[in-house]
């Protein structure tokens, strides 16, 4: 049996989540293995162990709350080792590398902002703006210009459209940035504009809160944000070139 | 078109597992003694990942969503800049600038590494999750619909 590994903290963890359960159809108890310095959170796992949504939430909850006590490099999901005593050695002989991720992860958190576009405002935006758009679109409203027109136009539109993602993306992040130790970003998901994980402390927290809750009240119309928060750092812990 | 706004509160994790599945899929530490479980199944989760992708169907798509549109009706629409312009000023304090080039440099990387992804995305829809997929919002049903144009 394998031995599946949620995170890696310091020895002088609390590490209050043995009385929790992992993954796993019938969630084997968590255990602690503790090497020199570090300690990762483990438990068994079973043979056939797919990432089911349960067990993503069990991951994801193990994590969570080990945060809220200290620093953690939250690892991905899915990490299998062979066994405890290799999850040990792993720990002892890049203790130096991983104790300098945690010293970076000390009291802050992730923040992942996502933003999606309402597409009626921001098509509209476009016609407004822009002559050569609003013309071909009442020109295809009246019915003048075939299938290729219509192909070409949607092409420029949608052309278009990314100049408008890319430009309001910048927006976002302008306001949001400041309040950040660090910032990255990922690849747009369910056909939003922006995707970026801020790195953030304690005591920023709240004003990041409060410019992301402004930020969506003033461009209701425009935009819708999701926030999630306080997570993990799991944008912040693999190397910058990964 | 109808429209939802959710704005953040503060109180927005639970039960939104899924704004954060591509965290805990696709970032997170990874150590190369050791192995990873098969995500076999997992690719549906991860399917909407997926930017618009430049094609006839989706051309045509915007074609018509901006013949439907009624301007006339919209006399007061401001652009996002337009509406944030003084909290880029004021949420900076003038002590970010190093912080915001980095952003705008960032944000080039983010839409090719987006672009790429696409790319190398799968769209194998099936296998086990898809009756625990989480509830999903307005705006993600809309655009899974035009996912499916896409694909054609």
């Amino acid at each position: 049996m394998s031995t599946y590994v949620y995170g890696i903290t310091r020895n002088g963890h609390p590490l209050r989540v043995t009385d929790r359960k992992g993954v796993g159809p019938d969630p084997a108890p968590l255990r602690v293995v503790s090497g020199s310095r570090l300690a990762a959170v483990v438990s068994d796992a079973p043979d056939d162990l797919r990432p089911k949504r349960r067990d993503l939430e069990a991951h994801e909850a193990v994590l969570e709350a080990l945060i809220a006590d200290g620093a953690v490099l939250p690892m991905r999901f899915g990490a299998l080792a062979s066994d405890d005593a290799s999850v040990e050695r792993e720990l002892d002989e890049r203790a130096d590398w991983y104790g300098e991720r945690l010293d970076g992860l000390d009291g802050r958190r992730e923040v992942n902002v996502k933003a999606f576009h309402h597409e009626q405002a921001v098509l509209s935006e476009l016609l407004r703006t822009d002559p050569s758009l609003r013309e071909s679109n009442e020109a295809l409203r009246g019915g003048i210009g075939d299938h290729h027109t219509r192909i070409d136009f949607g092409e420029r539109v949608l052309n278009a459209l990314e100049g408008i993602r890319t430009r309001d993306a910048g927006q976002l992040l302008a306001v949001l940035s400041p309040y950040a130790a660090d910032v990255f970003q990922g690849p747009p998901v369910d056909g939003g504009f922006l995707n970026v994980s801020f790195l953030v402390d304690a005591d920023k927290a709240d004003d990041l809160r409060a410019a992301a809750q402004e930020l969506g009240r003033r461009a209701a119309d425009v935009l819708e944000l999701r926030v999630s928060e306080p997570l993990p750092p799991y944008s912040f812990v693999t190397p910058a070139e990964a | 078109m109808t429209v939802t706004t959710r704005s953040p509160d503060g109180n927005t994790r639970r039960g939104t597992l899924y704004d954060v599945l591509e965290l805990i899929l696709d970032r997170g530490l990874v150590i190369d003694a050791f192995v990873r479980v098969s995500l076999v199944g997992i690719e549906l989760l991860t399917i909407d990942a997926r930017i618009v992708v430049a094609s006839v169907d989706t051309y045509l798509r915007f074609a018509e969503a901006c013949n439907r549109l009624d301007l006339t009706s919209n006399t007061k629409a401001e652009t996002l800049p337009e509406l944030v312009s003084d909290m880029t000023e004021s949420g900076a304090e003038g002590k970010s600038k190093g912080a915001l080039t980095g952003a705008a440099e960032a944000l080039g990387d983010g839409m090719q590494k987006a672009r790429e992804k696409v790319g190398a995305r799968s769209s194998s829809e099936e296998e086990e999750g898809s009756e625990e997929r989480p509830a999903r919002t307005r705006s993600t049903s809309r655009t899974r619909s035009k996912s499916k144009g896409d694909e054609g």
